[in-house]
């Protein structure tokens, strides 16, 4: 949707004024919106002005101002991701080091910047402290703010003792333009490690393994569902909500850990929202899922791409095309995430070398049967 | 007195003109006659059987239908070849960005068309063009026969105002009349001039390498660094993974378009993406666009993004032969690199880093004596016929590479610096 | 398993060649540990070590895994952490020959020795699959990265016009070219036992699929 030129938000404005103003930007995006946005943000426009007390033909009979939970932004804004970039040290690895300084380097140069970069998890291959040091200094020449999201990689060598240091807490919630955004550890995996005596790098060898059995699936666990219940009590259920996780929330492919062992647990806590958006890592591909309210974007990993699972996609998923591994950057990337002022996003896959895919909001939303992404010719078999 | 005085007069700027211009007709015609020679010396062909060297099953698809092969249309494409009536000021014929004595090439970094004016990209070779599949740096001609007749249309390179006008020329030539009657049975009209001109460059299939007496048995044909070149080419150097060169394939390319961020050290792609996605506007370019856009304009650098719009092909240009590779220099899209060392140190440091550069471009670690045997393996790759402009440019191209390594960059070689670093980082070195 | 620790431990020792290593737990000893990536066990100093030294160590190691892991069996772990698919079952084989010929003799005894071995080749396979040590890569990055339980490795394609080298190979030619070029390891002669095991593991993964030899 175009921008709206004028709209600012003044302090003490008469109520007559505010009134003119939310008119103007409603009638505005009407004006602006492709077709269909149009006949869905007509009805909603014509409940808000009638759920006001508005007349749309400028004639206020009874007057209301619209009231949310907080103010909403009328445009959509753009976040930047990078993913899983799984770093060794530079003498170790300097290919996931190029990748993840190409990844940076895409996002400084998108113009406008945008308002901030989600950084999806497993920045270490290892957790060791000098992999994360890596990470956090070439992080440190992004233009934007950076919001960090933990992954397994990170965690489990010492349990989350580095990644504390530099990066805060593993959980953690912020409103941005009239969203609200939960960031969730949710890679926490039930102790398998005690029994079996194994030290800590035994320990993050094993969780590294992603198809060894060896370890625990991902959860949320409890006292974090607790903490995200709590937090999201006085949040009102039409407000836009966007969940950053690093395991997808859903239960895909257990061999892979592609599974959220209490996905059920969260997505009822997740259920009194209208729509919810669950940005995930850990897959390493393009992946789109919607069950219920809640719409799942996976993230693209900046160092290498999984191949997809055997059994278990979900059906909106238009697969990317199978990797060259001759270009050991090819199904992998960065990208964009529009966050539209109802919540819902489209999110851009900035496939490197090739042309990006848009998963759209309209093409979750109408659970596929609208702005389907192009299927690739190259497919897995 | 002033009578003689003012004929003199006169014969002084066509002397000098025919002294100081390349282009003078003396000059003009003493050039043709020489390469006419050079070509006739190469030896003939037998157009009934596919040429030495390709496969017969791919040979008969690389013919078209509607244009098989006749010595009447091979004779008057080569008259056309050499003909610089063709061009509006009649000093510029096909062969002279395409010269028989330069590897079919002009040995320049860019080509000067009429009016000596400068393009922006390096004249490919015309020997076996035949064999890619598209034509010109960013495959905007999809034949030889829709190559043909561009650059004669193109303002600066022939500069043509139109079809009818060279039609005319040749219509008004008694001899070109027969020779269209014959290679065609037709009055001499556009399209068969550009058929006319394909057939002839068909002919121009070299494949006889002393790397191919090898792969038929004659070990001794290569020399021991050449094989090591040879095995480099399909390990470390993995130069194999786009110059394909196989018994199917003996070319050297895999007929696509790729990054390798040649362009990118002198250009801002972003930039240039962005202002190509408005002058090409959403329906497309026209053909004439497309030429103009490619040799006038720095959107030239966009090279097959011109064509496809594609992300991926924003800075690709095609992955040329690499036959005859020896005499073909300089090298690259934009005649940017003068020797094939210099083409190894591009590659062997992993390109330039850009955002569209192909990912498949990584430091390689070769060492000096790997580059040396890459080198010599490529220089095996000329046909025998040229063995003698291979010698000295091999010659010249060492003497050179002793003096001045520009791109040689040993740190990203080695990976010490990786690309994009320095960038990110923001860091000098 | 009827033949005890012995038998195990015997399994235990060309594995043990391959794939255990040896950490220096403190200044004083040296800990061999198994290749379940957590069992280890202390190595004698100071002597040049024997055969029963071998096979007493095999011995504690197995008896501190039993301890670990009681009522379980190695072999059966091994499979299952592997996500081994099984080799064919030959058993219906067993005691029908009415046509009395030597070569379709078959017993018990016969078909487990075949599935063991087989089974033993296809489990080293995968551990070398999923070790960048192993594989001798530079940057730490082993098979499974890419190729989770051999995903996306297609077999039955091959032989086929492989375009990232140009020319038509069959599996271990590719395999040498991933270990080559996304590994960055130690390209294997063709007899390498450990690229053998490599395209056992490989072809195990992809029981059932049918052959469909060129597909791109």
């Amino acid at each position: 949707m175009k921008k709206i030129p004028f709209l600012k938000t003044l302090h003490h404005r008469s109520v007559e004024t505010k009134y003119m103003e939310d008119r103007a930007a409603v009638l505005g995006a009407l004006k602006d919106a492709s077709r269909r946005d149009f006949l869905k943000l007509s009805g909603a426009a014509l409940g808000a002005a009638l759920g006001a007390g508005v007349s749309l033909d400028g004639y206020a009979r009874s007057f209301q101002p619209i009231t949310l939970a907080a103010p909403r932004g009328t445009e959509p804004f753009r976040i930047a991701y990078i993913s899983d970039s799984h770093l060794y040290a530079k003498e170790v690895n300097d290919r996931f080091v190029r990748s993840l300084l190409r990844a940076v380097d895409d996002v400084n140069r998108m113009d406008p910047q945008p308002d901030f970069v989600v950084y999806g998890g497993d920045l270490a291959q290892l957790g060791q402290k000098e992999e994360l040091d890596l990470g956090a200094q070439i992080l440190k020449a992004l233009k934007a703010p950076v919001r960090m999201m933990v992954g397994e990689h990170d965690w489990y060598l010492d349990l989350g003792g580095r990644w504390r240091e530099l990066f805060g807490e593993d959980r953690y919630s912020f409103d941005h333009k009239g969203v609200h955004f939960v960031v969730l550890n949710s890679v926490v995996e039930k102790d398998f490690w005690t029994a079996r005596g194994l030290s800590p790098m035994e320990r993050m060898q094993t969780v590294a393994g992603l198809d060894n059995g060896k370890q625990s699936p991902f959860t949320v666990g409890d006292a974090q569902r607790e903490w995200l219940k709590k937090d999201l009590e006085k949040v009102a259920p039409n407000t836009p909500l966007v969940v950053f996780s690093h395991s997808p929330l859903y239960k895909l492919y257990r061999k892979w850990n592609f599974w959220t062992d209490d996905a059920e647990e969260v997505q009822a806590i997740l259920s009194k929202f209208d729509q919810v958006v669950v940005v995930h890592g850990h897959t390493h591909q393009v992946l789109t899922n919607r069950i219920g309210n809640i719409h799942f974007h996976g993230l693209l990993s900046t160092a290498w791409p999984w191949p997809y699972a055997p059994e278990g996609l979900p059906e909106l998923t238009v697969e990317m095309g199978r990797p060259n591994p001759f270009d050991p950057s090819d199904g992998c990337g960065d990208g964009i995430i529009r966050v539209h002022p109802d919540g819902l996003v489209d999110k851009v896959y900035n496939l490197w070398n090739r042309n990006p895919l848009t998963v759209s909001r309209s093409y979750t939303s109408s659970s596929g049967r609208e702005d389907r992404p192009q299927a690739p010719g190259l497919r897995r078999f | 007195m002033s009578g003689r005085l003012t004929a003199v007069l006169w014969i002084v700027p066509f002397v000098f003109l025919a002294w100081s211009s390349e282009r003078g007709w003396a000059q003009g015609d003493a050039q043709e006659s020489e390469q006419r020679r050079r070509l006739h010396s190469l030896g003939g062909r037998d157009l009934e059987f596919a040429p030495r060297g390709i496969d017969p099953e791919i040979w008969k698809a690389l013919v078209p239908s509607e244009n098989p092969l006749t010595p009447a249309r091979v004779a008057l494409g080569e008259r056309l070849y050499f003909e610089r009536k063709l061009s509006r000021d009649g000093s510029v014929s096909c062969s002279t960005c395409h010269d028989v004595r330069k590897g079919f090439t002009d040995g320049r970094l860019v080509s000067e068309g009429i009016g000596a004016k400068l393009g922006r990209r390096n004249a490919p070779t015309t020997l076996n063009a035949a064999l890619h599949r598209d034509q010109f740096w960013d495959g905007r001609a999809a034949s030889l026969e829709e190559q043909a007749g561009m650059p004669i249309l193109n303002p600066i390179e022939m500069g043509q105002p139109s079809r009818d006008a060279v039609v005319r020329t040749l219509a008004g030539d008694p001899d070109y009349v027969r020779l269209f009657k014959e290679a065609y049975g037709r009055e001499p009209n556009y399209t068969d001039l550009e058929r006319a001109i394909a057939s002839f460059e068909r002919t121009l299939i070299f494949l006889d390498s002393p790397f191919d007496d090898f792969l038929g048995g004659k070990t001794e044909t290569l020399s021991p660094d050449a094989q090591e070149g040879w095995r480099l080419f399909n390990g470390k150097g993995r130069c194999v993974a786009c110059h394909r060169l196989n018994a199917s394939n003996p070319l050297g390319t895999d007929f696509i378009y790729h990054n390798i961020g040649v362009a990118a050290r002198s250009r801002d792609f972003e930039a240039l993406a962005h202002k190509a996605s408005g002058e090409l506007g959403s329906e497309g370019a026209s053909k004439e666009t497309l030429d103009t856009l490619a040799l006038e304009t720095d959107l030239s650098e966009l090279g097959r993004f011109l064509v496809t719009r594609r992300r991926a092909d924003i800075g690709a240009f095609k992955t040329q032969q690499l036959r005859n590779v020896g005499i073909t220099a300089p090298y690259m899209h934009d005649g940017s690199l003068q020797t094939l060392w210099d083409v190894m140190d591009h590659y062997n440091k992993g390109g330039e880093a850009n955002s569209y550069l192909d990912g498949g471009i990584e430091p390689l670690a070769l060492s000096e004596k790997e580059i040396d045997q890459l080198v010599a393996f490529l220089f095996a790759l000329t046909d025998h016929r040229f063995a003698d402009l291979n010698e000295a440019a091999q010659r010249k191209q060492e003497e050179r590479a002793h003096r001045t390594r520009p791109l040689r960059d040993t740190d990203l070689s080695l990976r010490k610096v990786l690309p994009f670093e320095d960038r990110v980082l923001e860091r000098k070195r | 398993m009827t033949n005890g620790f012995t038998a195990r431990a015997f399994l235990l020792l060309p594995l043990l060649a391959f794939s255990c290593s040896s950490e220096q737990a403190a200044p004083s000893a040296m800990m061999v540990k198994l290749c379940d990536n957590e069992t280890t066990a202390p190595i004698p100093q100071g002597r040049p070590l024997t055969r029963e030294d071998a096979q007493r160590l095999s011995n504690e190691l197995m008896q501190k895994w039993a301890a670990k892991n009681p009522g379980r069996d190695w072999c059966a772990d091994e499979k299952e952490a592997h996500a081994l698919v099984p080799p064919a079952d030959n058993s219906e084989l067993v005691g029908k020959n009415p046509q009395g010929q030597g070569y379709g003799d078959v017993t018990d005894r016969d078909v487990r020795e075949w599935s063991r071995e087989t089974e033993k080749m296809v489990l080293m396979g995968s551990k070398i699959f999923h070790s960048g040590d192993l594989l001798g890569s530079q940057i730490k990055v082993s098979c499974d990265m890419c190729h989770p339980h051999a995903a996306n490795t297609h077999p039955e394609t091959y032989p086929k016009f492989q375009v990232q080298m140009g020319q038509t190979v069959l599996l271990r030619d590719m395999i040498n070219w991933c270990i080559e070029h996304p590994v960055r390891g130690n390209v294997l002669p063709a007899d390498d036992p450990k690229m053998r095991a490599l395209e056992a593991y490989i072809y195990a993964q992809r029981k059932g699929q049918p052959l469909n030899y060129g597909r791109r």
